[in-house]
This record gives structure tokens, C-alpha cells and sequence, in this order.
């Protein structure tokens, strides 16, 4: 039935935020690749989803979160609580580096599983909650290492999670794609993923449809934790250190590349594919403003005012993207309405 | 929903696109002809280090070298190693860093000297195994000398002085004490170290312990504050005491934090080493490092316009702590 759209087709594409945001990374790569100094260069390319991979997996469990119309606020605190209690167990309790991975991915769960529980149960805003548990996990994590505590000299067999290639690519790349395609598959190929997408459209109606928003919705979170609890292991293994201020931020980031990638903040709609573009626009811009070194502005050496660039242009590409997708799509509907005012006798059937 | 699938795969050969073109168009990194010195700071913003970066910067004029100055401008642990990293792949010739926290640069440092890359450490040092050279910017008896050398120039060699320190527990500050009452034992017999109080490093608590230091010891004739809010501390309770110029006050600190202090008479001398030189000095010995010219083992250092300069161990010296005092502090700005 992809047949029956086949006039305003091009508009079609045009108007999709994947569309827009693709045109936007490719801009974005080759301003870099004149600009920057070995922008293109392996290693580089190797270092943009290095260091930010813990981002993009933030982004991929925020997806969903959004999608029920809620928020996760306390992942990035939830990783530094995750990183110290990893820490804790492989130095001071001689757990191996694995076993205490999935520890801090179980706790990370946990965590999640008590914002869920506060949401879902007691009715509460997932804002304040998360609000709440984004101070709480971090002060959690400077309790326990007493604000100054780190710990480090883990074996050369975990570092190399965060530090090591696998057949070519950065090693915690491939625990991404692993990712990618498991909260890809729930979120867009379960029955799970469509209610997310009910619930947040319309909690009530979903309701009233059967769907058990409560747990449907509980379950996001539990999964954001988790999630967080990994970017944490991989945060540790790339730095080779364990403190209690590791991903401070991260949770913000996230959901700018969550709107960034076309996931409406107020829940119902958005996709898996939206997140991943938003998060390499955001990975490019952050690591493609570090590599511009020998422009000069007003006698001062670019290479020291650019990287402070880059939060502004994060802003900027935000709010430049979402109005462009809401030009785009008022564009295609205009047409699309006029198509089929010509066309009355073959009204299009809507997807 | 049905452009999904579409998109995923789109999005993957994405990834894998930029990667083939990277594998070929990877240039080669500056190479010969001009030497790239990337120079860490602890944070970016923070005015002791943009003060590094002057020096920085007129030795690698100096030198023609290129400079890159960049450093974490939040407290994300992370950014300093993705900073080093970045120039890894970026191709610098050398790298110093002034290290926020030890064991974690020091897995990126480890990087670099693996690709290659000379690693010099400045202000506060790696992992000894994560770098060539650490660049000094005062020992621990260097200061302590220097501290008691000055109170007891303005006290003229006698009398009962205190200190204002940090935490009783405070590794680096106990040091520093213990050099102060080696020095005072063996060249100023005639001055008495009355006591020594903890400020928590909090000007109000510095303040508060001098005050009670002056009416418990009415003869004290100099207070020596070794954390640097202790200073502005001390010297409020000196003030507000009206003891200005009778009890002296110094101690280590930013020339900036007690400028008002020291042109009032209320504060003597400040001591802590010239932060631009330590800048100029890094430059210096990384590009030293980068080109062969300063290896293990060196024992001296000819550092430009600083002279030649004392290698002790890996740790190239600044040399002795520099005392400011109201005819030189307006000439420093950190």
C-alpha cells in the first residue's frame, strides 16, 4: 500500500525529521572536514562515539521514557552512583570487574525500578521525581566515597571495554549497536513499545483500551536505569577511574538528543532512529568544534573559544532543527491538502 | 512508523561511510615542520591557569611553536581525557598537563606515550609512569623555607609567631609546616611557633582562630596562614583588631585575593611562585621533551629567559617561591 502515496512523495521525505536532521550531520561533517584539522582521520572518527557513547545510550532508554510523556531526570547522577558502587565492589571487596558490571546494571534497575514505583504508584510528576532521585543517587555517590574517594587501577581486561578497538570500531561501539537494536526492537517491534506510544498520547484512553499503563510505564524507567548503570561501567572503563561526579550532565544531553531526533517532549510520538541522528549530530558538533585549531578570530587562536561554542550551537541546532520539521510538515501538509482537493474522486488513505 | 526500518539501516551505513572516508583521507599529523604543543589546564576558566597560558603562549612564540590551550570548562571528570584524546588523534608533538585527577588522566596520558607522544605534566602531576617530566612549581621545603625566611624578616628574627593551616590532616599543609619548624629550629632561635590552628579552609573560621590567637598571645608577632583563604582571614582579625602592622601577617595565596589586604599595610607578604613563569617553563621543557633535547637523567635545565633551572629526579624546579609584597603585587593580575 506504499503505492498509494506516490504524487507528493519527495515532500513526504522532506518533511520527515530523519530527512532534516541527516541533511544537518552531513552539513555539519563537511563544514568539519574543511575547518577542523584531521576531522576525518580514523582515530577521530573513533573518538566521536567514544566519548559519547554513555550519551547515546542515555538517549536511546530516554526515548522511551519520553514517549509515555514522562521524564528521566536523575540518569546522569544514577551513573555516578552506579561507577562508585563499581568501583567500591571490584577495590574493596575484590568482586571481578564483570560480576560487579552487572551489579551496577542490577542497581541501576533498581533505581529505576524506585522512580517507577513513586510515578506509577503514588501518581507523582515524573519531573519532581526524578528531580528528587537526581539528587539523592548523587548524594548516594559522594556519601559513599566521601565526596573525594576515586577508584582506579582496574585490570587491563575491563579498561579495554572503554579503551580497546574490535575488529576496527571502539569496543563500547559495538555494545552500543548491541543496544541500539534491543531498545529499537522493544520500542518499535513489542506490543510494550506501541502502548508507550498510546500511553502518552492518551494516558486515559490507553486506560480504557486494557493497556496496564501503570506497569507499561514503570518498565521504562527500570530500563533507563539499567541502561545507565552500563553507560557508567563504560564511562569507568574508558577513564580507568571510578568517582562520584562521573556523568554530571548527561541526562540533559540525552534528552536534547531525544527532541533533537523528533520525539515530541509531550509523549505519543517519536522513534528509536529519530534518537540515534539527534545523538550523532550532537557527538559531531561537540567533537568536530574541539578539532578547529588553526583559524584565528580577532587575533585570538579559535582553538580556545570553540569548544565553548558548543553548547550554545547545541542549543542553537535544537531549536533551528524543531523549526524546520514543524516548516517542513506544515509545507507537505498544505500540499498534501491540496492534492487531494484535485484528486477528490481517489481521496489518499491516510497511514 | 514504516520509514523506521528504513531509516536504521540508513543510519549504519552512515557510520560505516565516515569511516571509510576517514581510513582514507587520514593526512599525516603536522610532521616536520613546526612543533604542536597541546597544554592542559585544570580547568579552563579558572584565572591561575589563564595566567599559565600568557606565559605559555610568549614561549611558544619564543620557540615558534604552535600552542593549544584548551581544558574543561565544567567538572565532568571525563572532559580532560577526551581533551587528550582528541589531540591524540589531532596529531600533536606533546602534551602538558596540570592533572585534576591523577589515575584517571593518567589512562589517556598512557594513550599518548603509545602513539608516540611526549607527555610532560605541570602543576599537579600524573601517574610517574604516565609522563616524562613533571614540572615543579615549588617543593615542599621550598616553601616552607621561604615562608619562615619572610616572617622572620619582618619580625626581625624574634618573637612568638602561629599558624593558620588547612586541616590538621591535610597531607600537603603538614609538609609545609614541617619544613617551617625545621627552619625555625636551625636559622631563628629566637622565634616560638605558639600554635597552630585549622581554618577548615574557610575565610570566616581563619578569621575567627586569629582573633582568638591575638587575645590568648597579646606578644604574637606574626601569623602565618598556609591554605590560602587563611590569609584574607588572618589578616581581617589583624585589621579588626587594630593590630595592623604591630602582628604581621602572611602566608601562601593568590596576589589577587589579598591585594586590598597588602596595600592597606594589613598584610605583608604574600608568597607563592610567579604563575606566569610556571606557564612559560612548561612550554619550555615539553618542547624540550618533543625534541630530544632534555632526557631522563638531565640534572639542569636552560629554560630561556629563566635561567638555567635545578633537575631533581624527573621534576624539573621553578625554583624558589616568589614573595609579593605592596611594591610588586600590582604588577600580577592572577
Amino acid at each position: 500500500m506504499s503505492q498509494s502515496t506516490n504524487q507528493p512523495k519527495w515532500t513526504a521525505l522532506l518533511a520527515k525529521h530523519e530527512t532534516v536532521l541527516l541533511a544537518v550531520i552531513l552539513v555539519e561533517i563537511l563544514l568539519f572536514q574543511n575547518l577542523g584539522r584531521n576531522f576525518l582521520a580514523e582515530s577521530n572518527v573513533s573518538n566521536i562515539f567514544r566519548h559519547s557513547v554513555e550519551i547515546g545510550l542515555l538517549a536511546l532508554v530516554m526515548t522511551p521514557v519520553i514517549l509515555t510523556g514522562g521524564i528521566d531526570l536523575s540518569l546522569g547522577s544514577m551513573m555516578g552512583l552506579c561507577a562508585v558502587v563499581f568501583g567500591l565492589l571490584v577495590k574493596q571487596f575484590d568482586v571481578s570487574p564483570w560480576l560487579a558490571a552487572v551489579a551496577a546494571i542490577s542497581l541501576g534497575a533498581f533505581g529505576g525500578m524506585g522512580n517507577a514505583f513513586l510515578i506509577t504508584r503514588m501518581n507523582l510528576p515524573p519531573l519532581i521525581v526524578t528531580l528528587g532521585t537526581f539528587s539523592l543517587f548523587r548524594g548516594l555517590a559522594e556519601a559513599l566515597t566521601k565526596g573525594s574517594e576515586a577508584y582506579s587501577g582496574f585490570p587491563q581486561g575491563f579498561l579495554n571495554l572503554g579503551n580497546a578497538n574490535v575488529l576496527g570500531l571502539p569496543a563500547q561501539l559495538w555494545v552500543f549497536f548491541f543496544i541500539t537494536l534491543l531498545v529499537w526492537v522493544l520500542v518499535h517491534r513489542t506490543v510494550w513499545g506501541r502502548s508507550l506510544q498510546a500511553i502518552g498520547f492518551a494516558p486515559q484512553g490507553a486506560r480504557y483500551a486494557g493497556i496496564s499503563v501503570g506497569r507499561n510505564t514503570g518498565m521504562a524507567y527500570v530500563l533507563a536505569g539499567a541502561i545507565a548503570g552500563l553507560a557508567a561501567v563504560i564511562l569507568v572503563a574508558r577513564l580507568g577511574e571510578a568517582r562520584a561526579n562521573i556523568g554530571i550532565g548527561y541526562e540533559l544531553l540525552a534528552i536534547t538528543a531525544v527532541v533533537l531526533g523528533g520525539t515530541s517532549i509531550f509523549g505519543g510520538s517519536g522513534s528509536i532512529s529519530g534518537t540515534l541522528l539527534g545523538y550523532v549530530a550532537i557527538a559531531i558538533l561537540n567533537n568536530g568544534l574541539s578539532r578547529i585549531t588553526a583559524h584565528q578570530i580577532f587575533d585570538q587562536p579559535v582553538s580556545s573559544v570553540a569548544r565553548e561554542l558548543s553548547g550554545m550551537l547545541t542549543g542553537l541546532l535544537l531549536l533551528l532543527a524543531l523549526a524546520a520539521g514543524v516548516l517542513l510538515k506544515s509545507l507537505a501538509t498544505r500540499r498534501a491538502r491540496r492534492q487531494s482537493l484535485i484528486t477528490t474522486t481517489n481521496p489518499t488513505p491516510s497511514t | 512508523m514504516k520509514t523506521i526500518p528504513r531509516v536504521l539501516p540508513l543510519f549504519l551505513t552512515c557510520i560505516a561511510a565516515v569511516s571509510m572516508v576517514g581510513c582514507k583521507s587520514q593526512t599525516s599529523s603536522g610532521g616536520g615542520e613546526k612543533l604542536t604543543i597541546g597544554l592542559l589546564p585544570k580547568s579552563k576558566g579558572n584565572q591561575y591557569f589563564v595566567t599559565c597560558e600568557k606565559g605559555a603562549r610568549l614561549a611558544a612564540a619564543d620557540l615558534g611553536a604552535e600552542l593549544l590551550f584548551d581544558g574543561p570548562t565544567n567538572t565532568d571528570p571525563a572532559k580532560q581525557n577526551e581533551i587528550v584524546e582528541n589531540w591524540i588523534s589531532l596529531g600533536v608533538d606533546v602534551i602538558a598537563a596540570a592533572c585534576e585527577n591523577k589515575d584517571g588522566i593518567s589512562t589517556a596520558l598512557k594513550k599518548a606515550q603509545q602513539a608516540g607522544i611526549k607527555v610532560v605534566t605541570y602543576d599537579a602531576d600524573a601517574q610517574p609512569d604516565a609522563r616524562s617530566f613533571f614540572v615543579n612549581q615549588a617543593t615542599e621545603q621550598g616553601i616552607g623555607d621561604q615562608l619562615m625566611d619572610t616572617a622572620a624578616a619582618l619580625t626581625g628574627g624574634e618573637g612568638e609567631f602561629a599558624i593558620i593551616t588547612a586541616t590538621l590532616t591535610a597531607a600537603n599543609t603538614n609538609e609545609w609546616i614541617k619544613y617551617i619548624k625545621e627552619r625555625q629550629a636551625a636559622k631563628y632561635p629566637n622565634m616560638k611557633l605558639v600554635e597552630v590552628k585549622p581554618c577548615d579552609d574557610q575565610k570566616d573560621k581563619a578569621q575567627q582562630e586569629t582573633t582568638n590567637l591575638l587575645s590568648a598571645y597579646p606578644n604574637l608577632k606574626a601569623v602565618i596562614a598556609v591554605c590560602s583563604p587563611g590569609v584574607p582571614g588572618a589578616a581581617e582579625a589583624v585589621k579588626q583588631a587594630g593590630k595592623a602592622g604591630q602582628v604581621k601577617v602572611l602566608g601562601l595565596g593568590l596576589p589577587s585575593e589579598n591585594k586590598a589586604y597588602v596595600k592597606e599595610g594589613v598584610t605583608q607578604a604574600v608568597v607563592l611562585w610567579k604563575v606566569e613563569d610556571l606557564g612559560y617553563l612548561t612550554v619550555q621543557v615539553a618542547a624540550a621533551v618533543a625534541q630530544g633535547k632534555l632526557q631522563a637523567g638531565a640534572t639542569e635545565f636552560d629554560a630561556g629567559k629563566l635561567g638555567k633551572l635545578e633537575i631533581q629526579g624527573d621534576n624539573v624546579l621553578l625554583g624558589k617561591p616568589f614573595v609579593f609584597t605592596k611594591e610588586n603585587i600590582d604588577q600580577f593580575d592572577f
